[in-house]
């Protein structure tokens, strides 16, 4: 066919196009660290000019729901910002407020007003907006619940400080809305970890529910499902939990065990729930105590009130059915190690024998038909 | 190991023997695919993390699903032992047949003309009887084999029930047994079954019920020679068989009966778990806001102070000063406009004159404050005074 010939380059041309239109798309969306040109051009607007009102202490006027909306911004905090050090205008978040007058204000609380912001920020964090948009805040947001955070309600809006090497302030931050399960985490062993003692070798809020998507149980339902592998990220490394002598044998344990391996099994169905238990479900979750710790939900005498929360008809003896997290040793659950140590020798032995018995048997009967062909 | 084709004409013309009845064929069957089944969804338990596993509890619809099929199945297997043991009573006591298999000393010396036999020591195999070594090794392995996995299949299933009694440790020790020799029991019939019932001859007798001459010399010969000189059964007359009826079917009813009582319960015996996503150990409120003051205590709005007099310099000058000067001074002109002295605010801004002496309604400050909604705006009160300050010339002093 004579159209045979234009099919190729075609083909070419179609996937340099599409190629072009991706990289375009995708150069565009990269997080970027200086603002595009036309920003800067903005004709007059400097910041002196919005800082002459706006940088006099105790402006500020009423919203129509009666609060008060304070309008100064105070200069040098706002110079000591990570965006202030860069030099950003403030019109570049306060797009359409270029001149006086301003542009009637439309937001009538001063919530409404801190969410209309929201979207300024997508215009340079473009992938930080992104992930936000699949939190669990944003579908609070969407579902009407309008205290939900946006980008300022956690990095504070003209004083945005750099990420830090201290990551004590990030539970700090979410305790503004959480703060009971603040109390909680601050008294768990993490917690006391990391506001107590700085150590950060335990996981903050954001190291478990994610930062810019944000997650939770709620609003995700294999959050829950799938929360092993958050703890097996830390609780198998062998050098961190070597620093705490915590055996990094926990999850293997778990999986080898009934609920470990529903668990691992539902996990692979997408939307699968599990009434199983999950490391949070035993350990606690916020108010995670270590073992030892005399109020910790897994402790040996406290573990039958934690299993008759599913089995509620589980008597004394039921919660020595779990080997804790243990591999079976002449020293830990001697009689499962030694019933596994007899399969061991019996195993093989008996199905050697008889394989032995068998194939032995085959070749007697095989020499022997030779022979008898070769007799007749 | 297949016939040559010269004895194959012959073998079809041979006397056929009847070894296995429908009742026997029957119980295998269902016996094996039990076995299979279970073997099936225990194996994909036991060994959870391969891949294949995954794959064969996906296609069955899930792992409860999984464990649910190897309950039935072992339920099955559970009804198919009441069964046997009641065939067996039977034919023992009502029928009188001999115990054939139980193992004796013949068996031993089987055992050791057969090693004779590989090692080449000997021209055949050893001659038996209705079931070889080899069968009763297989039969009494399984019996073994059944009672471990259904003790300890128990105690998996029961966990609550076994530990009111025992202590915890009995359970992942009940299931590290259960899988063990589940894996026995696997491999054994792969290798000792398989190998005697397919590979050594094609045995064919569980399917027909009937074994050839020729197989019956090979395998079974003291049977068979039994079997022609009439002395395999002993001669049962048609009363007897019915007064041992009579007491079999009353005795072994109730044992059946009570057996499947003890079945049902062991089925039912304990709600292990609730079958609800169980309860957080501790409810907390999600949002809890800190009390915070997002904002500063709102300072007093400022009492209008009372004009002296309705001049400039007398109170109209602070008026402007209070509400205007943050934009619209010397420094910063918002619009253009001074607010800040006398003159600047007669000459007005980019707009206008702010002020126009006896023409309020034409004066700048008055068009922009009257609408209400001027950055810095004046009261009412305030407002008023300024056009009356206006109307009556604007004067300064």
């Amino acid at each position: 066919m004579r159209l045979n010939r234009f099919i190729l380059p075609l083909n070419i041309v179609c996937l340099l196009v599409v190629g072009l239109f991706v990289g375009l798309r995708e150069a565009n969306a990269q997080s970027i660290k200086s603002p595009p040109a036309y920003w800067q051009e903005t004709p007059g607007v400097d910041n002196e000019y919005c800082l002459g009102c706006h940088g006099k202490p105790d402006q500020k006027m009423t919203l129509p729901s009666g609060e008060e909306l304070y309008l100064t911004v105070n200069p040098d905090t706002y110079y000591n910002s990570v965006h202030g050090k860069a030099g950003y205008a403030c019109v570049q978040c306060h797009t359409d407020i270029t001149s006086y007058p301003h542009p009637e204000l439309i937001a009538q609380t001063h919530r409404e007003l801190t969410v209309s912001m929201y979207g300024a920020c997508g215009r340079c964090h473009q992938d930080k907006y992104q992930a936000t948009q699949d939190s669990v805040h944003q579908k609070a947001m969407q579902a009407g619940n309008t205290e939900a955070a946006v980008c300022s309600d956690c990095h504070g809006s003209h004083d945005v400080q750099a990420i830090g090497e201290s990551r004590t302030a990030i539970p700090q931050t979410c305790e503004r809305c959480h703060f009971e399960i603040y109390q909680q985490y601050k008294d768990s062993v993490h917690g006391e970890a990391l506001i107590g003692e700085g150590n950060p070798d335990v996981p903050s809020c954001i190291d478990c529910h994610g930062v810019h998507n944000v997650a939770g149980p709620d609003y995700n339902e294999q959050f829950h499902l799938k929360s092993p592998d958050l703890c097996k990220r830390c609780h198998t490394d062998e050098e961190l939990m070597a620093k705490y002598g915590i055996n990094t044998n926990v999850v293997n344990t778990y999986l080898a065990d009934f609920h470990g391996t529903t668990v691992m099994f539902q996990a692979e169905i997408p939307g699968q729930e599990t009434n199983k238990p999950v490391c949070v479900d035993c350990h606690g979750v916020h108010n995670i105590k270590s073992p030892d710790n005399p109020n910790s939900s897994v402790m040996k005498d406290n573990l039958q009130k934690t299993c008759q929360r599913c089995h509620p008809e589980a008597e004394i003896n039921f919660p020595a059915a779990w080997m804790s997290h243990y591999v079976p040793s002449p020293t830990e659950y001697q009689l499962v190690y030694y019933v596994n140590l007899f399969y061991r020798i019996l195993i093989p032995t008996l199905v050697g024998a008889m394989g032995l018995f068998v194939v032995a048997e085959s070749i007697r009967r095989l020499i022997n038909r030779r022979r008898k062909t070769k007799h007749e | 190991m297949s016939t040559p084709a010269s004895e194959s004409t012959e073998r079809s013309h041979e006397i056929k023997y009847t070894r296995f009845t429908i009742a026997h064929r029957i119980e295998h069957w269902v016996f094996i695919s039990s076995f299979i089944t279970l073997a099936i969804t225990g194996l994909v338990q036991k060994f959870a993390s391969s891949p294949i596993s995954e794959t064969i509890v996906g296609f069955l619809g899930g792992i409860e699903n999984t464990r649910l099929i190897h309950h039935i199945a072992a339920t099955l297997m559970m009804v198919v032992v009441i069964y046997h043991l009641g065939a067996a009573i039977f034919r023992l006591y009502v029928l009188r047949v001999r115990p054939t298999l139980v193992p004796t000393s013949f068996d031993f010396k089987a055992f050791w003309q057969e090693i004779i036999y590989i090692l080449g020591r000997r021209q055949t195999g050893p001659q038996q009887g209705r079931y070889t070594f080899q069968e009763k090794f297989e039969y009494w392995a399984v019996v073994w084999g059944t009672i471990i996995m259904a003790v300890t299949g128990f105690v998996m299933w029961n966990p609550i029930t076994t530990t009111q009694f025992l202590p915890g440790e009995i359970v992942p020790a009940a299931k590290a047994a259960h899988g063990a020799e589940a894996i026995l029991a696997a491999l054994s019939i792969l290798i000792w079954h398989f190998y005697h019932v397919f590979v050594k001859h094609f045995n064919k007798s569980m399917y027909t019920g009937k074994m050839g001459e020729h197989e019956m010399m090979e395998e079974h010969a003291i049977e068979l020679a039994d079997i022609k000189a009439g002395t395999a059964r002993l001669p049962l007359d048609p009363e007897t068989y019915k007064r041992r009826l009579r007491i079999f079917i009353p005795s072994y009813g109730i044992v059946a009966a009570l057996l499947s009582i003890f079945l049902i319960w062991f089925l039912f015996a304990e709600d292990t778990a609730i079958a609800t996503i169980p309860p957080q150990d501790e409810q907390v409120e999600i949002f809890v806001p800190l009390t915070a003051t997002p904002l500063p205590t709102p300072l007093p709005t400022a009492t209008t102070a009372p004009i002296a007099s309705l001049t400039w310099e007398g109170g109209i000058a602070q008026l402007f000063e209070a509400k205007c000067s943050a934009c619209h001074n010397s420094g910063q002109k918002s619009g253009g406009l001074d607010l800040g002295t006398y003159e600047s605010v007669l000459a007005g801004g980019n707009s206008a004159a702010g002020v126009i002496p006896g023409d309020a309604g034409n004066s700048q400050v008055v068009i922009i404050q009257s609408p209400g909604n001027h950055f810095g705006q004046f009261t009412g009160e305030e407002l008023a005074q300024i056009i009356e300050w206006i109307e009556a010339g604007a004067h300064a002093k």
